[in-house]
């Protein structure tokens, strides 16, 4: 049967690939999501618009001539005050108000509808596409492959398996575990709360920031491309358990897997409303999501 | 029997007869000097309040936050408007609107109810997600151009009758609607089954152990919140004369989140003030600026840290003091004020 193979070879294979491109760049972006809940307990409605700031200070960077292979760390560092100062100076305030959950989501979609309009003041409404610093298409089972999407795969499995190392395997993830487990104790035992949450929300930020790098030579960047990003990884972060690292990469995974074969089979635009119907389903029948949360698994 | 919650809510009818002086004066002043345009901007301010009634009902009542009211809000404007277009009457598209909210409501509290918390905000906001891309996707339904082409009703209101194109009389008629909305939530709150409603909010284990169910008592708070948002939704197509799937979309619950913090949560008037504020000052400053979000963005967290009562909280506690005193010198021995604290 020849045309199966061929269906699997030059149909499948390239949008499972595709699938994967995309499921990595969701995974970094959920992955600070899940931190910061995990050990904050804050939905950031924010997270989207921090992807959004690191496409566009790419793109300013760039502009001013930075290379594109330094930007990938430049970004991300520059990315650490900002997420310090809303974690001090905003999140902070409310965080041991009677309803912390409403108070700190409802405080981070201000600061998303601030950030947005920010963007589009300097860098207006209009939509950007970065150059590609790596152009041309690699064969992969004889099918071309836009190259940068392999080196997407590659960097985003890297990124991914360096949060892990870091927060299973280091001191460093051990406090911030600790803390996420049981703050009280975790404090008594000399961890510095304050700094483990600064640091731990500045580094989803940062994550976000980039993600941002990475995905604006693929998409397009323009001030409201957080908005659609965030709502997959909102769904990524609850499919896999809110705060659960392994489940943002299992569910990340899984689910642009779903979206890019269902894409062949209906049409695409249908796509989003099945992956929501699963959040809705997960959230129904097992809100805790697949795999348990930070510090407790 | 008088207690803080009654005491509350009296404090918030004096705020609502405020809001309708103020109201019944502008209406005056506007169809004297002929205005078209704020008498039409009032209408949506209060159309939109009653979506901002309606998250209130269950973030300032039960402590529920809902991320997809507008779920409802749409469902409400697209059946006035398919029933509209269908055949124009004004009763039928109100009767056939609450009826789909109704429907919808119990559904979406069938499935939202069974989570609480963080999860409660995320399913509805993933439930109203699916809806708006649905409606999106639908042709039918006139996909991401909504239904245009609603005609202009002529709403009878027994032996007089007017045209929903008359600005001043669609901006009493909404009035009056919204008005009927926020009177008919405040009786049902103090009625016994609306206190345990409101139990909810205190201490949501403590209920059943009263003897009430707390199940009933979350679904019957959501489908009011539905219905109250469905009857504001059932107006827009008659203001605007189209429905579009950005109704549905986060940023129309967003935005009512924002009535409703910047208002005063858990006052029910609140969210009609914050509705009127937010509208006004959107309007005021999109005629300067296309940059409207970052102010608003702005005032919300503002209102967050330092004004957590919202605009009410300027006013309700002295109200309340006063109201407390009086209910107190009118019945000095008897007892019969509890200071209960909520």
């Amino acid at each position: 049967m020849p045309h199966v193979t061929d269906y699997l070879q030059f149909v499948l294979a390239p949008q499972m690939l595709n699938g994967l491109a995309l499921g990595v760049s969701v995974i970094l972006v959920a992955l600070g999501l899940t931190i910061i809940f995990g050990l904050l307990d804050v939905i950031n409605m924010s997270h989207g618009e921090y992807y959004a700031i690191g496409a566009f200070g790419a793109l300013a960077l760039a502009l001013a001539g930075v290379n594109y292979w330094l930007l990938i760390v430049l970004v991300p560092v520059l990315m650490v005050p900002l997420g310090v100062l809303v974690e001090r100076f905003l999140i902070r305030r409310v965080y041991h108000g009677a309803d912390r959950h409403v108070s700190t989501l409802l405080l981070t979609f201000g600061l998303a509808l601030i950030f947005e309009d920010l963007l589009k003041i300097i860098f207006g409404p209009n939509t950007h596409r970065p150059e590609n610093p790596i152009r041309g298409a690699t064969e992969v089972l004889g099918v071309l492959i836009p190259t940068y999407r392999l080196f997407l795969i590659a960097i985003g499995a890297a990124v991914i398996v360096a949060v892990a190392l870091v927060v299973y395997r280091t001191r460093l993830g051990a406090m911030v575990r600790a803390a996420a487990y049981d703050s009280n104790m975790a404090a008594s035992l000399g961890v510095r709360i304050g700094w483990v949450y600064s640091g731990a929300f500045a580094f989803g930020v940062a994550l976000a920031g980039l993600a941002g790098v990475l995905l604006a030579p693929v998409y397009s960047v323009f001030p409201t491309m957080g908005r659609d990003f965030i709502l997959m990884a909102f769904t990524v972060v609850i499919v896999g358990g809110m705060g659960s690292i392994w489940g943002v990469v299992i569910a990340g995974i899984a689910l642009t897997q779903v979206q890019a074969i269902a894409s062949l089979i209906i049409s695409p635009v249908w796509a989003d409303p099945i992956v929501f119907g699963v959040m809705v389903l997960v959230l129904m029948f097992r809100p805790q999501g697949l795999f348990g949360r930070l510090g407790h698994a | 029997m008088r207690d803080r919650l009654e005491i509350s809510m009296q404090a918030n009818h004096g705020l609502f007869a405020a809001l309708v002086t103020a109201g019944l004066i502008f209406g005056a002043v506007a169809s004297a000097t002929g205005d078209v345009f704020y008498l039409r901007l009032a209408t949506e301010a209060l159309i939109l309040g009653g979506l901002a009634l309606s998250v209130d009902i269950l973030l300032g009542f039960t402590g529920l936050l809902s991320l997809g009211q507008a779920l409802y809000f749409g469902i409400g404007a697209y059946v006035s408007a398919l029933v509209l277009r269908a055949a124009p009457d004004f009763w039928l598209a109100i009767g056939a609107a609450t009826g789909a909210a109704l429907v919808a409501g119990i559904v979406g509290g069938l499935i939202a109810n069974r989570v609480r918390g963080v999860y409660f905000a995320l399913i509805t906001f993933g439930m109203a997600q699916i809806v708006a891309r649905v409606v999106y996707n639908t042709r039918e339904l006139g996909a991401s151009d909504g239904l245009i082409g609603v005609p202009v009703l002529e709403i009878p209101l027994g032996p007089v009758s007017f045209s929903a194109d008359d600005p001043l009389g669609f901006f009493l008629l909404t009035f009056v609607i919204i008005g009927l909305l926020y009177g008919a939530v405040a009786y049902l709150l103090s009625t016994p089954f609306g206190r345990v409603i409101v139990a909810l909010k205190a201490n949501e284990s403590r209920v059943p152990y009263l003897g009430y169910s707390a199940w009933a008592a979350r679904m019957a708070a959501y489908v009011v919140a539905a219905l109250v948002a469905g009857i504001a939704g059932a107006l827009y197509p008659m203001l605007r004369g189209f429905v579009s799937p950005e109704l549905m979309f986060f940023a129309s619950s967003g935005n009512a989140l924002i009535m409703v913090v910047v208002g005063g949560v858990g006052t029910l008037v609140g969210a009609l003030y914050g509705a009127v504020v937010l509208t006004v000052l959107k309007s005021v400053i999109g005629s300067l600026t296309e940059h409207h979000l970052i102010v608003v963005g702005g005032i919300f967290i503002a209102a967050i840290l330092f004004m957590p009562k919202g605009l009410m909280g300027l006013v309700r506690p002295a109200m309340m003091r006063w109201l407390l005193a009086r209910a107190e010198a009118r019945a000095p021995r008897s007892g019969a004020v509890r200071r209960t604290t909520q």
